[in-house]
């Protein structure tokens, strides 16, 4: 594999709060997904990649362009789809508008090629029948929709997409996946979410952030394999357990160290996620 | 952001840049947002009703509202040199619409939160604001097709006498173009949407105030539109107005706006710093050649054309008759000639063979504005025709002269208010196309009873009761048997003292309720 984006010593101050903390990371073609609990680092991260926002200090580079200087930095846009987080819409535009006049944005001149790429996106989203809806007249799971497609628009080869799931009903979380699973073909993409069963089904590799530093670096298999041996079952919450749940079952699922001739469970992702957030001394969430 | 250049692992072709020049990226979002504009409910209020009052006013003749149809008539006696200004005023509609709206949409991306996406793309912040201020560009040129569309249906008038300003012309399109601008400006200097509103009533409120109430001419001309109306047409030459300057004035303006707004944006270009360098220059050097008032050369050649119109004009003989026209208005002598005609045909044969001079006058010392007012010639013959032809001026050009035959010369007519007046007025309107519509026009009051004031090109003249009645009786019969009484009874119905009673009784009209006078309007 190519490597698509290479990043070292990223480090960025919002006041005296330190979001990103000599970050390096190397993303190659395919999905990569970006864990991390709140106040992680991961959307400011994803900013700086995205050339939202410059580093204090640091570099990288996309697709070998370096957006230090300015034709670097638009070399690195025209490379780049962005999904931020919770994006805004223009409600009164059509979904084919707002995407058009996101081409527009993108540089895409020639009108007759642009609007085949937009009808194209569209498409590609599932959107082709209501493209002359106003965004205003559509659902949020379609309007998130829409945000992709924009992303999509203009073929970029480097996908930045911010929490893209939030807020979708079960539903349109499985449509969304399937669209991830397709756009990722041939590209790089960067998924940051809360959702580990997303990074399971969807990303070849997974980053954790906390504290604005990756704690993180691997296969999705080699995080889950953190837990081995580290998640059990009891009939009551084992006090030793650094993090612990009631399932449907009845049982309590432990997670951290074991007691001698506990009874082992197969772990998840999500397990060795958990796990390595408390290995680092970042929060981990117990429910 | 300190930068390392980082080699990639391999190389890897980036995607080919999407777009060609990025300058049509620009054209491209300047020509989307342009729809946009044109789907926004008070642009298109606004540009229809520009579009209806400019059709309305080429229709009629009219620059308001206030006339439905074209009793004015004069749209078909155009003079250029005025034609060219009044497409101006009703272009600030469009004007404010488009500020509002250019300032709306360039806010949007903030408003709607779309700006840490747009952020991200190819197109930089400024090229962005450039593409707001370009989307005006349309609207500028309709606005100039406009303009176009009615100053040519004017010049095409065959009417039409004087000339038009380039200059002059392109104050509507550069209005359009300046508002848009501006809001965009706005929208970057105080990224909130009240701010527009705000600005534009407070705006309106500074302008009128400096072109109702401020005296100074400089000030006057920092206006876009400096709608100087009110006057006669003057000759070309004789217009004064720094037109060249303000155009200069107007296009460094916007020129300088734009410059802000892309500097304000992040655009700190060479180019842009260069052309903010010279837009400033432009605007500068407008402000400084539109400044002065009206030279002394110009004062002295308004006085000499109001005092001694005779010194520039040119004259042509057509019959009994002597035509001076002022040099643009040469063309207008044959519709003098015709309404002279007209009132001559009334008139029995030495009346209708006296010599007469029709002597074109205009008030050119107070410039544009103001109500102009001519004093009554006193020399035999001389009869004042203005500058406005068409409409009521035909009626009372006719008046005029018809009084003079009568009277011997204008200002003695201007003060015949016995029994005379039925044969000045007989002569005036009894050959007319329609002669009780023409006494409606004449007269102050616009109506066909009672008395009135009668309007002349200089003093004009007063007319009874009764002597309306007479007259308008007249208008009713049959104009041969009019003319034939008349004609035979000439001597008396035009001599001095002659009661309006006994001028009805020798044309054959019951000469009742006539009053204690006799029915003139002497006493009044």
């Amino acid at each position: 594999m190519t490597v698509t984006v290479s990043a070292s010593g990223l480090t960025l101050r919002y006041g005296g709060t330190v979001a990103l903390d000599d970050v390096a990371l190397r993303l190659e073609e395919g999905i990569t997904g970006l864990l991390g609990p709140n106040g992680a680092g991961k959307t400011t991260l994803l900013r700086v990649l995205a050339t939202a926002v410059p580093a204090d200090r640091g570099a990288f580079t996309v697709l070998g362009h370096d957006p230090g200087t300015a034709a670097g930095r638009l070399a690195v846009r025209r490379t780049l789809g962005y999904l931020p987080q919770n994006p805004g819409f223009h409600p009164d535009f059509t979904a084919f508008a707002f995407v058009d006049y996101v081409a527009i944005l993108k540089e895409l001149t020639d009108r007759a090629a642009r609007h085949r790429e937009v009808r194209r996106v569209l498409a590609e989203v599932d959107l082709a029948d209501v493209r002359g809806r106003r965004i205003k007249r559509l659902s949020g799971g379609m309007r998130q929709r829409v945000a992709l497609a924009a992303a999509l628009v203009g073929d970029p080869r480097f996908l930045v997409l911010d929490e893209p799931t939030a807020g979708l009903d079960p539903e349109q979380r499985m449509r969304f996946r399937e669209l991830i699973t397709r756009t990722g073909e041939g590209r790089t993409v960067l998924l940051s979410t809360h959702q580990t069963e997303d990074v399971a089904m969807l990303c070849h590799r997974v980053i954790v952030m906390a504290g604005g530093h990756v704690r993180f670096e691997g296969t999705p298999a080699e995080l889950t394999a953190r837990a081995a041996g580290r998640v059990w079952s009891s009939a009551e919450r084992d006090p030793g357990a650094r993090a612990g749940w009631r399932t449907g079952a009845g049982a309590f699922r432990n997670v951290g160290d074991p007691p001698e001739g506990a009874d082992l469970l197969e772990p998840t992702l999500e397990d060795g996620y958990l796990l390595t957030l408390d290995d680092t001394g970042a929060q981990a969430v117990t429910r | 952001m300190t930068t390392t250049v980082t080699a990639p692992d391999a190389a890897v072709t980036p995607a080919a840049a999407p777009g060609g020049p990025r300058a049509r990226a620009v054209l491209a979002l300047a020509l989307f947002e342009a729809r946009d504009l044109l789907q926004q409910i008070v642009v298109l209020v606004f540009f229809t009703v520009y579009t209806v009052a400019v059709v309305r006013q080429m229709i009629s003749g009219h620059l308001g509202w206030h006339e439905l149809t074209g009793r004015e008539g004069m749209a078909g006696y155009p003079a250029l040199q005025d034609a060219d200004r009044e497409t101006q005023t009703s272009a600030v509609l469009l004007g404010v619409a488009l500020f509002l709206c250019a300032n709306r949409a360039a806010l949007r991306s903030r408003r709607q939160d779309t700006d840490r996406h747009f952020g991200t793309l190819a197109m930089d912040p400024w090229r962005r604001t450039l593409g707001h201020a370009l989307s005006v560009v349309p609207f500028a040129l309709f606005s100039g097709l406009i303009v176009a569309v009615r100053f040519g249906w004017a010049a095409l008038r065959p009417g039409a006498v004087g000339h038009g300003s380039v200059f002059e012309l392109a104050v509507s399109p550069l209005t359009v173009l300046l508002c848009g601008v501006a809001g965009v400006l706005l929208a970057r200097l105080v990224p909130s949407a009240f701010a527009a509103p705000l600005l534009a009533v407070t705006s309106y409120v500074v302008v009128l105030d400096s072109l109702v109430f401020a005296d100074s001419h400089w000030t006057q001309w920092l206006s876009p539109v400096v709608a100087e109306s009110g006057g006669d047409p003057l000759p070309s030459d004789l217009i004064g107005r720094p037109a060249a300057w303000h155009a200069l004035y107007l296009t460094g303006l916007i020129a300088l706006l734009l410059c802000a707004a892309l500097l304000r944006s992040g655009g700190r270009t060479a180019r842009i710093k260069a052309a903010t360098a010279l837009a400033l220059a432009a605007t500068a050097a407008g402000i400084a050649g539109q400044s002065p008032g009206p030279s002394a050369a110009l004062q002295a050649a308004r006085a000499q054309v109001s005092e001694h119109p005779e010194s520039v004009e040119r004259c042509a003989v057509r019959g009994a008759t002597t035509y001076c026209a002022l040099p643009e208005w040469t063309g207008r002598t044959a519709d003098w000639a015709e309404a002279v005609e007209r009132v001559r045909s009334l008139a029995p044969g030495a009346a209708a063979a006296r010599p007469l001079t029709v002597r074109q006058r205009v008030e050119a010392r107070y410039g544009l504005e103001g109500d102009p007012s001519y004093d009554p010639l006193t020399a035999p013959g001389v009869v004042t025709v203005g500058t406005r032809w068409g409409g009521n001026r035909v009626p009372e050009f006719s008046t005029g002269l018809a009084s003079t035959l009568v009277a011997g010369d204008e200002k003695a007519g201007g003060e015949v208010c016995d029994g005379r007046v039925v044969a000045v007025m007989w002569l005036a309107l009894g050959a007319a196309d329609d002669p009780l519509g023409q006494l409606r026009a004449v007269r102050l009051d616009d109506s066909t009873e009672g008395g009135s004031y009668v309007l002349t090109p200089t003093s004009g003249l007063l007319m009874s009761a009764g002597q309306t009645k007479v007259v308008a009786e007249l208008l009713h019969r049959p104009r041969a048997e009019v003319t034939a009484r008349v004609k035979a009874r000439w001597t008396e119905l035009t001599r001095p003292g002659v009661s309006t009673a006994r001028a009805a009784e020798l044309l054959g009209v019951a000469a009742t309720g006539l009053g204690a006078e006799g029915g003139n309007s002497c006493s009044e």
